[in-house]
């Protein structure tokens, strides 16, 4: 079995470029919904006996001198309200107001959980994500052009590097892409735990290309063939079942943790299932190809 | 080439023992996770058997706030109007001060209390499992009074105009005239009496012919001053400043007045006595030690002992030393003893309601009191003129130097009264605050309120003060206890709070529980399915990959979040792919029709580079989210970064090993079990 990747690398890299660029337009047009975490603000998850409609708990709330809550409504009997940033006095005058007006003996309102977040915290995880992402980024470039260092024919070792950010980049704007969708049709927000799982695809994205790479290394040393697409070519039909095997296997716990493991963790890991998908996709369809392109131009 | 290089391998017996060894590795972890199933066999075996073995300690997992329920409070600590250089070490204080409000005042029994700094600001976060009700948490922390020490302003509110700076030259210039024409008078030969019903301005002493009777030190400094270095009948011959005027003073007799000594002791509080808030002893232990001690001290070694055992806060700082006092300041018991000792030598054992003291006097003092007659002019101050725009300045005596607060009754009086005891920075700037204020009042502030302005009658060295105003037992008890549990150095503000309900926590542990055993059983089925006997095995050293991760999140002391499971979710996948990654190339070897065993070996080989870059980037991002930040993050970073780690174990000593034990059960060429596998 020889598929013929290489062949058609153009097809691949240009499937790759709409994916990234209808991304790009949906960020630039859509763009992520941030949540209290960037924003600053107050999340309260509410549980009733029986819960009230959304609509009266929202005229409460005004009545309250909160502006603009969102309510929304979660499993059985639960409610999450995102509001402004609340001291704690604000915050219990308004969760006695909502038992005044909710609170019977017969419905309980009990509070599940409360967050609370100020403008020098969101702003201290604004900065702190983009400075990791940054450093990510320059680590991995650095790590890879290490790796790489024995193998500066046909192609530079630290373009080995650039081509595994290439693909990290891809796989970190189609998660984005996807949750900039979510975001404005399901109202999915962007939190903290979302930049982690981004930070986590770009390391597993990285592991992913690193393999194949790898693979045409050791067949560059051992010259198994003398064109240079065909030895990315080989690489890549003896990698692919380790590819899609790692990925199959990471996405079964994945796909357990998503529909078993509680709402808490349910964004977090729906981005990390797009991001092994799209790393897989990637580490085949993507940096090799490219590899081979960059290789032809060098020529 | 590598090729041809010969496989070193294991010979069977070393083999077996490394196997013995994974056995035993496993059985570990086993007991590491659940110590409460094997002391019930060990209760078994010691009831059946007689045999007394000792049960294992049982400790839980450390459950992050988000499984066990409780809050993480995130504190901004406004500072202002510090200096630069003390703004860490009071934050450093705030912390301890909340710390022990959340132990004590909440009985939290694990909380966590840090500090960090994020640019210029001063963060304290405190994180309280387990508590159920957190607004009262936050009262309580919030509510932590600010005590402050305040001294008489006498800085004007602004430079005196030339008007005003006239008008009190002109008034103090015709003062001095006014003293010096009595002075002169006076050296003529005019009677005192005479003239101090003339000239003095003081109106109390002025119809008794200026004599202000007996005085001590405290009232009138200046004046004892001078008396005691002048005989009696003797007059002044130049005017003497006091702290509001000018006086002509002529000493008239003296007297003994009260008696002083100076003293040093050490404390052995116990469980139960008065103010003794971390107990070392019980009380017959307590007895013993100062018995012990009593019997090999000596004047000249006490300081020695004091160093070493004494209980009194900030006592060792102080060498015990009491300084001076006088009767009617300490509790009768220790008072009878104390008066009642020679110099340099050391009471016997005694009891008060603090613990038990051993007493050193080393010295003892009869004060005077001198009675004399003054004639007294006025003279004005800046302040006199142009009031300060506060009547009270800050000193730098605050709440963070108090080392104790305790409910006292006054000797004397019966009056309930709050006692303050400084640590031995605080006596110091104590001594000096009182030092320069004699005979003027010195104000306790409590959250920006004065609640006690006592007028200073002696500097006060031995770094205690009273609190003593019209409360009740109860209002002194709170007072107390609100000061012990915290004078926070810094005003603090809540800038986030987590709050999640216990309920929530245990239904996200138990799903998250029931997700990974899900997700394991999931990857076992395609390994097995895919892989055949090898996949087998992987699952074997998958299962032990899991016990040995799950043990050391244990023994690491590692807090589990939900984050953190999920992360430990993860790095199964990432386990599976170094076991994926071998086994993939073992298929080909044996695709090239290589023996099992040297394609075994190859595969692990050949590998080993792909799983080490591969594994060698994600734990980059993982050191990177871990020093991203708290909470969420680092839980899901450091789990996953150990389940990396392990997996690489686990895929080449584990998996190897039993995958050697296991193909020596096979002929050389494999067969169907065995993916990969060729006919030939």
């Amino acid at each position: 079995m020889n598929i013929p990747f290489v062949k058609y690398s153009k097809i691949w890299v240009g499937f790759s470029s709409v994916l990234v660029v209808i991304s790009i337009v949906l960020l630039a047009t859509f763009g992520l919904k941030p949540g209290i975490d960037f924003t600053g603000g107050s999340l309260m998850e509410l549980s009733f006996d029986s819960r009230p409609e959304v609509a009266d708990i929202k005229v409460s709330l005004v009545d309250s001198g909160i502006e603009n809550p969102v309510v929304q409504r979660t499993k059985d009997n639960s409610l999450i309200i995102r509001m402004q940033f609340l001291n704690e006095d604000e915050h219990q005058l308004i969760l006695s107001d909502l038992r005044d007006d909710f609170g019977t003996s017969e419905n309980r309102v009990h509070e599940e959980r409360f967050e609370t977040i100020g403008a020098s915290i969101s702003k201290q995880l604004r900065t702190r994500s983009t400075w990791a992402a940054i450093l990510v980024c320059i680590s991995i470039v650095l790590y890879v052009a290490y790796a790489f260092r024995r193998v500066s024919k046909p192609v530079a070792s630290w373009k080995y590097g650039i081509l595994a950010i290439i693909a990290l980049l891809h796989d970190a704007l189609i998660v984005m892409g996807v949750f900039s969708l979510l975001g404005y049709f399901v109202g999915i927000e962007v939190d903290i735990a979302f930049v982690v799982a981004i930070l986590t695809i770009i390391g597993y994205s990285v592991n992913d290309t690193i393999v194949v790479f790898d693979r045409v290394r050791e067949n560059l040393v051992k010259r198994v063939s003398k064109d240079f697409g065909e030895t990315i070519n080989i690489g890549l039909n003896q990698t692919i079942m380790r590819s899609l095997n790692t990925s199959i296997t990471t996405l079964l716990v994945l796909l357990a943790l998503y529909f078993f493991g509680g709402t808490t963790t349910q964004n977090f890991v729906l981005a990390l299932m797009v991001g092994v998908i799209s790393g897989a996709y990637s580490s085949i369809f993507l940096a090799s190809p490219l590899l081979a392109l960059v290789e032809k131009r060098g020529r | 080439m590598k090729h041809n290089k010969k496989q070193k391998s294991s010979t069977r017996s070393q083999l077996r023992s490394k196997i013995a060894g994974i056995f035993a590795l496993f059985l570990f972890c086993l007991i590491v996770i659940f110590p409460g199933n094997v002391n019930q066999g060990i209760n078994w075996v010691n009831n059946n058997a007689n045999l007394g073995v000792p049960n294992l300690p049982e400790s839980g997992y450390n459950l992050g706030l988000d499984l066990q329920g409780g809050a993480h409070l995130v504190y901004q600590a406004n500072t202002a109007g510090l200096k630069d250089n003390e703004r860490a070490d009071s934050v450093e204080g705030a912390r301890d001060v909340i710390e022990r409000r959340v132990r004590g005042g909440l009985g939290v029994a694990e909380p966590l209390v840090q500090t960090t700094k994020v640019g210029e600001d001063y963060r304290i976060i405190v994180e309280l499992p387990g508590v159920q009700d957190v607004s009262e948490a936050i009262s309580m922390i919030g509510e932590t009074p600010v005590l402050e020490f305040k001294e008489v302003n006498d800085v004007p509110a602004r430079d005196l105009t030339k008007e005003e700076q006239k008008e009190l030259d002109d008034f103090n210039n015709a003062a001095n005239k006014k003293i010096n024409e009595a002075l002169i008078k006076l050296k003529k030969g005019t009677d005192f009496g005479l003239l101090a019903t003339e000239y003095s301005e003081d109106e109390r002493s002025k119809v008794n012919e200026g004599n202000l009777g007996f005085i001590s030190a405290s009232l009138f400094p200046e004046i004892y001053e001078w008396a005691e270095g002048h005989e009696n009948g003797v007059y002044t011959s130049e005017p003497v400043a006091s702290s509001n005027g000018l006086n002509l003073i002529k000493k008239i007799g003296e007297r003994e007045g009260e008696k002083q000594i100076e003293a040093s002791h050490l404390l052995i509080c116990y469980r139960g006595a008065n103010g003794c808030d971390e107990p070392l002893y019980s009380k017959r232990e307590a007895e013993e030690r100062i018995e012990k001690i009593k019997s090999e001290s000596n004047p000249e070694n006490f300081v020695d002992f004091v160093k070493e055992y004494t209980t009194e806060p900030g006592g060792a700082d102080r060498n015990g030393s009491l300084g001076w006092f006088g009767e009617g300041q300490m509790v009768k018991e220790f008072e009878e003893v104390a008066f009642g000792l020679a110099n340099n030598t050391i009471s016997e054992v005694v009891e008060t309601e603090f613990g038990y003291h051993l007493i050193l006097k080393t010295d003892e003092r009869i004060l005077k009191e001198y009675e004399v007659a003054r004639i007294f002019v006025n003279i004005k101050k800046e302040t006199d003129i142009l009031p300060p725009s506060e009547e009270w300045k800050n000193t730098d005596l605050s709440g963070k130097q108090l080392e104790r607060a305790e409910v006292t009754e006054n000797y004397q009086t019966g009056e309930i009264q709050v006692s303050l005891n400084f640590d031995a920075e605080g006596s110091e700037m104590f001594a000096d605050i009182t030092g320069r204020n004699v005979g003027k009042p010195v104000a306790i502030y409590l959250d920006g309120l004065p609640i006690s302005i006592p007028v200073v009658n002696e500097a006060i060295v031995s770094g205690s003060a009273v609190i003593s105003g019209s409360f009740d037992l109860n209002e002194a008890k709170i007072l107390s206890r609100r000061l012990n549990s915290g004078a926070l150095p810094v005003p603090i503000e809540l800038i986030s709070q987590q709050k999640v309900d216990a309920t929530l926590g245990a239904d996200s542990l138990a799903k998250s529980f029931k997700a990974g055993i899900l997700g394991l059983i999931f990857v076992i089925l395609f390994m097995i399915v895919y892989y055949r006997l090898p996949g087998l095995l992987a699952v074997v050293s998958l299962m032990i990959y899991t016990v040995l991760v799950a043990a050391i999140f244990k023994l690491v002391g590692v807090t589990l979040t939900l984050s953190g499971i999920a992360g430990f979710i993860l790095s199964i996948g990432i386990a599976v792919d170094a076991n994926v990654l071998v086994f993939e190339r073992l298929k080909e070897e044996l695709q090239t029709g290589k023996s099992l065993k040297t394609a075994m070996e190859e595969a692990f080989i050949r590998a080993w580079s792909s799983i080490r870059d591969g594994n060698i980037t994600t734990l980059i991002s993982c050191a990177l989210l871990i020093w991203f930040g708290a909470g969420f993050i680092q839980g899901f970073a450091v789990t996953l970064a150990l389940g990396v780690l392990v997996s690489m174990f686990t895929a080449f000593i584990i998996t190897r090993a039993i995958m050697r034990l296991v193909f020596a059960w096979f002929k050389e060429d494999g067969n169907i079990l065995f993916l990969g596998y060729k006919k030939k």
